[in-house]
């Protein structure tokens, strides 16, 4: 009997069962990068109505982040400044600055600024800003560097497992209440003696924190962990209602 | 291993608690029923003519176009809108609180409303007002629905036409100058009940400006004959107000004093406070009631006596001579002196009546018999009478001054002016006449028939309306004008008790309505406001102490003024006056018999007089009482079920024939469903009002009544118009020997109507679940509440094989729930579907088993006396327990150890906690809850069309079974209502009480917010509370942290009468419950088989 198939197709099998597990392995590497918010979220940098430079406005003119975001200590959102806001500077300030028409459009009309929404968590998600920066969370931790960015773009991925991470491990974001809204805040920034004169330090450690040149993140985290009973919660209630 | 797990042995001697009769007779289709996991048919796809089938071949074509139609997948981009100028007090997500009130027609309540960027989403009760103590009803939590209502009045109309404010306001300036000429001749006013002080004085104004205009005040439920008795014993302009809580011993007469929506919620928290038992030596009140139904009042009693509506004229009567005996007083004797009762009148158990009387008069003073408003003015008049004998007057009964304005007249008045043809313009304010107004107001002079409120509104030359819908009423008006809802019109209103209330608008009118003193406000020429300006006139005139500015914004702040005190009346009772007056009102109709009974014409607990006709929460609301959704019926005691031959669901015609002055007789029709409700009284029918109005959208569903041929589509219809059957002469019940009235038959129309109850589904077995005793029974044992007959036997519960996570929060979460305080009037279950945004799911699918509210009641007939359901046995006179039913949330929750995804996990501070977004809907947890308190979403009812028909080639299907064709996304306005804080659910997804996880984490987040730079982060102990616990009037549901001995919720477990459900399976639930204690008389002849169901294994037969 003669053969029916040429002696390549031998191998057609083995080819077909490595070239499978490249598929199935690069489909799923694939999915893990492209489908994650690592990639889908981060660097989202939309287009503004209105070019609102934070880097000017916080780090060249000192302004707080909570002259627009006024609500932050208090409400679940923090708010996104209405026209009248902007109108309180810039009725004297950059009034004819021709990309600030759309803010003078709205005070003329009453009709708001539709601003691109970036930073956005799914509905069934319930964020609350009042407990974190009224805890000792900065903007710094979820937000990035917004006051360097002359145009905003979401820094971190805001995804579940990124959330858990922090409340896993408040001390890696925990900082002094004075410092929530100052974002180039640093660890070194810490003078130790001060720190624990009036934080004190964990029970557990025996070196004196106050004798140290300088204070890592997680000690200074440790320490307020401690100091203000933080306890994040990690079962589902805490976010999902 | 397979655990199978033991409960206790039925009782030997038969059934004792039980939900429905389908249950008592134990038939085959009803274990079948129970033992599936939901109803049949719950979790299949097909409701009526779909298969499995039929929708995998559909789902295969809409994939395949899916597929074509994929579109671009850039990330869509959604807009932040932040206002131009800030808003006063606003802050973006966070709730405001303004102080309101909800006028009603027995009297206002006061709330608090809830608002959130600018809408309100929740009414509470005011807690700041002393009397009514921040209760609420169904209809005050249902009320917020009415205000996003989509088939609302939207417009102004005139003569069918959209017309526009513009047209309407010239339209009333001319007709004030025309009026004016002729001094308002011809002008007339018909206005329900909304006990408005600045109404009160726009009406003076209005007087004024036109002298000979009329007035009319109609309300269908409002009890005339209650008005009048008071007037002729007290004098004009008084009311009498119970005072409850000071009584001993209650007697009511066909009065259900605990149901909100008729009597007061003064009275419900006045009536429990005297029930509430914290230990055994504490005291009870006692209450008897006497009626023909079961009513909320009666499940409450501790001794019932069944007896027909027409006869408690007897009955008080018998009563009165009985009073008399015992306290000889001179008045009483006046009055009952030349009243003769018919012979061959019903008669009483003897022993009941004289024991109960004795009861009474041990309490003079400290007693109170109460007449029902349905109850003829005579009754009335005899009971003002025995209370003055016992004397209740000034002590439990308070006579109070009312606003009175001798000038209004009732509706056959201005029905009769119509007929003169006296009346040229017609103001309707509010109401729904067309639909509800008494049948056969006058009779017509040419025909010799009467005439109803349509036949007569045609006859005058212009009405206009004031309407919340384009009902039947607007349609035989020449203008229609849209009314504003009470949470967008400023107001005021006084209590039952005469307290005065401010309201203040949430929001602005949503579609441009008037509100009625608005409307007044132009037709006086007033200037057009839009503010406070009429109310502030009103609340002046008051003198508020100090600066007028500061009292004003202390009354809105406050929601009520405290130095406007209602005046009680010292007067005496007129006994000779009512002794004149009593033989001409005195008709006592014969005992009905099977062949002719009465039909008795009660106020719904869903619908009220019709006005939430339109309201699907309180349509989807069971009846307290039988469980019924969606529909009323007429309701008929076992005995005379069988009797007749009907069961329930059967379709029977009730022919009422009246002797008329004409030439023909008059025939009053009514085709209705039949409902065998176990504690009616025999040869009775009761058919609750309210039902089958018609609204705007239900325009081409058939309307009830008249002949059934001209009805083919009964079985979509929602409910049957009692008001066909009510009648000017016998507006409360029709029985021979009443006015006019020569016959009264039944007949079975020989086919059968579809019913939605939900009584028999999720039916737990006898297990302990319900616990009750009698106060002496209590006292002899504190502790009965802790075991069940049977527990010992049982095996050692079996140690839990799971890992649990440490419940080591600093708060612990639990409920506790005072069965004995219960009502079971279901504002908390209203409450809690307003707080959850809990989806309406339709009558076919309630029948399906899928309602879904979180919270249910149960309701349990007890009865201790073993019966033979086969010989036709039923216990006569069972007592009623109510058990409101949340999620227990076990510590051992047997739902948690089955989800296969984790969706269903506990909290550290012991909550058994719902993660919708991990839920992928197995339905396992649902199977595996004892309780039966997972809901599953079948059909995405928050986004998609449910209850409505389609007709697709030749099926006719709901529309909810072509779900993912339909159109997705509810209307705008109903997404208004929604709480923010509250997931809304998506299809798919297993639901249920959550403890107001929202409400918790808002207290724990405020908590943390205020802590700042510190560790003290502790709630505040009881600063909020579970959206149930807030709404109970009688604060019989309790709410808080049962970690903190001096917490409310503790308070109440510590007690002895506490029990936890199902503790033989070791599920440890955080909700425990009071055992129901009842007050029996020892001497009252059914007083060992009362509350003493659940011990029965303890008493000799």
């Amino acid at each position: 009997m003669a053969n029916f198939f040429p002696r390549w197709t031998n191998w057609v099998p083995i080819k077909l069962i490595v070239c499978g597990i490249v598929l199935v392995c690069g489909l799923t590497g694939a999915t893990w990068y492209y489908v994650t918010p690592k990639y889908t979220k981060v660097r989202y940098q939309p287009i503004q109505p209105v070019p609102f430079p934070h880097d000017i406005h916080v780090t060249q003119l000192g302004m707080d982040c909570r002259y627009c975001h006024s609500f932050v200590e208090m409400a679940a959102q923090s708010n996104v400044p209405n026209t009248q806001t902007c109108m309180n500077c810039h009725t004297q300030v950059q009034k004819d600055n021709p990309k600030l028409e759309p803010v003078r459009a709205s005070w003329k009309t009453g009709e708001p600024i539709n601003w691109v929404w970036i930073h956005r968590t799914v509905d069934y998600v319930y964020y609350n800003h009042a407990a974190h920066v009224n805890r000792g969370i900065s903007c710094f931790s979820c937000h990035g560097p917004v006051n360097h960015m002359p145009v905003v773009y979401q820094a971190k991925p805001h995804s579940m497992g990124w959330c858990l991470e922090c409340h896993r491990h408040p001390e890696n974001h925990l900082r002094p209440e004075d410092q929530v809204f100052n974002l180039d805040w640093k660890p070194d920034d810490v003078k130790p003696a001060e720190f624990v004169s009036k934080y004190g330090q964990p029970r557990d450690t025996h070196e004196d924190f106050a004798k140290r040149k300088k204070l890592t993140q997680t000690e200074i985290g440790e320490t307020l962990k401690e100091r203000w009973n933080i306890n994040p919660p990690t079962n589902c209630q805490g976010c999902h209602r | 291993m397979k655990r199978v797990f033991q409960h206790p042995p039925e009782s030997p001697t038969g059934k004792h608690y039980w939900r429905g009769l389908g249950e008592l007779s134990d038939t085959p289709e009803f274990r079948q029923w129970l033992e599936r996991e939901f109803p049949p048919g719950a979790s299949e796809l097909n409701g009526d003519e779909w298969s499995r089938r039929d929708f995998l071949k559909l789902m295969g074509a809409s994939m395949a176009l899916a597929g074509v139609g994929l579109t671009s997948c850039r990330k869509p981009e959604m807009h932040l809108v932040p206002f131009t100028k800030n808003v006063e007090w606003t802050i973006p997500g966070k709730f405001l609180y303004y102080a309101t009130a909800m006028p009603r027609r027995t009297g206002a309540i006061p709330l608090f409303a809830t608002t959130v960027d600018g809408r309100p989403i929740k009414l509470e009760g005011n807690p700041l007002h002393p009397a009514s103590g921040g209760a609420t009803d169904t209809f005050v939590q249902a009320s917020i629905l009415d205000l996003y209502d989509p088939s609302r009045s939207r417009r102004f109309v005139h003569k069918g036409k959209t017309s526009n404010p513009n047209d309407f306001d010239a339209y009333i300036g001319t007709l004030r100058n025309t009026l004016g000429s002729q001094q308002g001749d011809g002008l007339a006013f018909l206005v329900g009940e909304t006990h408005s002080p600045t109404r009160y004085r726009l009406r003076a104004e209005l007087e004024k400006t036109f002298p000979s205009m009329r007035w009319c005040v109609y309300e269908p439920l409002l009890s005339q004959e209650q008005i009048t008795a008071a007037q002729s014993a007290f004098g004009a302009g008084t009311r009498l107000v119970p005072k409850l809580d000071r009584a001993d011993v209650i007697l009511a007469l066909d009065s259900d004093f605990l149901d909100c929506g008729q009597g007061d919620l003064e009275s419900v928290r006045a009536f429990t406070s005297r029930r509430r038992v914290k230990a055994a030596a504490d005291n009870m009140n006692r209450l008897y009631v006497v009626e023909n139904r079961f009513t909320l009042t009666g499940a409450m009693a501790d001794h019932r006596l069944r007896c027909p509506a027409s006869q408690i004229a007897s009955f008080a009567h018998a009563l009165a001579k009985k009073i008399l005996t015992g306290t000889n007083d001179a008045g009483l004797d006046g009055v009952i002196g030349n009243l003769q009762t018919a012979g061959g009148g019903t008669t009483f158990d003897e022993q009941w009546l004289s024991e109960a009387a004795n009861d009474l008069l041990t309490k003079p003073g400290a007693s109170l018999v109460l007449a029902g408003p349905n109850q003829p003015i005579a009754v009335q008049l005899l009971v003002c009478a025995i209370n003055a004998a016992l004397k209740n007057l000034g002590q439990t009964l308070i006579v109070r001054q009312v606003p009175h304005n001798p000038r209004t007249i009732d509706i056959s008045q201005l029905a009769s002016d119509i007929n003169d043809g006296g009346i040229k313009r017609l103001f309707i304010l509010g109401g729904d006449p067309v639909y509800n107004a008494k049948r056969g107001l006058v009779q017509d002079r040419q025909t010799k028939l009467p005439l109803d409120w349509a036949d007569l509104q045609k006859k005058v030359p212009e009405v206009v309306r004031l309407g919340y819908h384009e009902d039947a009423t607007s349609a035989l008006s020449h203008w229609h004008i849209p009314l504003a809802h009470y949470l967008e019109s400023w107001g005021d209103a006084l209590t039952s008790g005469g307290d005065y209330l401010s309201l203040q608008p949430m929001i602005l009118p949503l579609f441009g309505g008037l509100s009625e003193i608005e409307l007044l406000n132009a037709l006086l020429g007033g200037p057009k406001t839009e503010g406070p300006e009429l109310v502030q006139e009103t609340f002046r005139a008051t003198n508020p102490p100090g600066d007028f500015q500061t009292a004003w914004s202390r009354f809105l702040h406050d929601g009520f003024a405290s130095h406007v005190q209602p005046h009680d009346q010292t007067s005496a009772f007129n006994a000779n006056e009512v002794g004149a007056q009593l033989p001409s009102q005195w008709t006592l109709p014969a005992a009905p018999t099977p062949d002719s009974p009465e039909v008795v014409l009660t106020a719904s607990y869903e619908m009220d007089d019709g006005r939430y006709a339109n309201n699907g929460w309180l349509q989807e609301l069971p009846d307290p009482i039988t469980k019924l959704t969606w529909d009323n019926a007429a309701l008929m005691s076992p005995a005379y079920g069988k009797k007749v031959g009907v069961q329930t669901g059967d379709l029977i015609q009730i022919t009422i024939n009246e002797k008329s002055a004409g030439a023909e007789p008059i025939k009053r029709e009514l085709v209705i469903a039949a409902l065998v409700s176990p504690g009616h009284v025999d040869n009775s029918i009761t058919i609750p009002l309210g039902y089958a109005r018609k609204m705007p959208q239900f325009y081409e569903l058939p309307y009830a009544g008249g002949d059934l041929k001209e009805r083919p589509g009964i079985e979509e219809q929602s409910g049957f118009n009692g008001y066909f059957l009510r009648t000017a002469a016998n507006p409360h019940f029709a029985v021979v020997g009443g006015k006019g009235i020569e016959s009264v038959k039944v007949s079975k129309v020989g086919r059968t109507y579809p019913f939605s109850i939900t009584q028999e589904q999720f039916s737990i077995e006898g297990r302990g679940l319900v616990r009750e005793a009698t106060l002496e029974g209590y006292r002899a044992n504190n502790e009965f509440a802790k075991k069940i007959p049977g527990e010992d036997e049982l095996p050692h519960p079996p140690p839990s094989i799971y890992a649990h996570p440490p419940l080591d929060a600093p708060q612990q979460w639990g409920m506790s729930i005072d069965l004995n305080v219960c009502t079971g009037c279901s504002a908390c279950v209203i409450a809690c579907q307003s707080e959850n945004n809990i989806p309406i799911v339709g009558k076919l699918q309630v029948a399906h088993g899928r309602i879904m509210h979180w919270l249910r009641i149960d309701r349990y007939y007890a009865s201790r006396k073993p019966f033979d359901q086969d010989r036709g046995d039923w216990p006569e006179n069972p007592e009623v327990v109510h058990q409101p039913m949340p999620c227990q949330h076990c510590e051992n929750a047997p739902c948690e150890t089955v989800c296969p995804v984790n969706a269903t996990v506990h909290s550290e501070d012991g909550l058994n906690v719902m993660a919708y977004n991990r839920c992928v809907g197995t339905r396992y947890c649902s199977n595996n809850c004892p309780f039966k308190v997972r809901r599953f979403n079948y059909f995405d009812y928050n986004q998609r069309p449910v209850g409505k028909r389609r007709v697709a080639g030749a099926f006719n299907i709901y529309e909810e079974y072509f779900a993912p064709l339909t159109s997705k996304g509810a209307p705008d306005i109903i997404k208004m209502q929604k709480n923010p804080n509250v997931t809304v659910r998506m299809r798919g997804v297993m639901e249920k009480c959550t403890f107001c996880v929202q409400r918790i984490e808002e207290a724990k987040i405020a908590a943390l917010a205020r802590a700042g730079a510190s560790a003290d982060k502790r709630i505040p102990r009881d600063s909020f509370t579970s959206a149930c616990a807030q709404a109970c009037p009688t604060g019989a549901i309790v709410f808080g942290d049962i970690k903190d001995a001096e917490s409310g919720v503790s308070k109440m477990k510590q007690q002895d009468r506490n029990y936890r459900l199902l503790d033989y399976l070791n599920v440890v639930a955080r909700t425990s419950y009071l055992a129901r204690i009842r007050n029996p008389n020892p001497k009252m002849p059914d007083a060992e088989n009362i509350g003493v169901a659940s011990l029965v294994e303890k008493v000799p037969e």
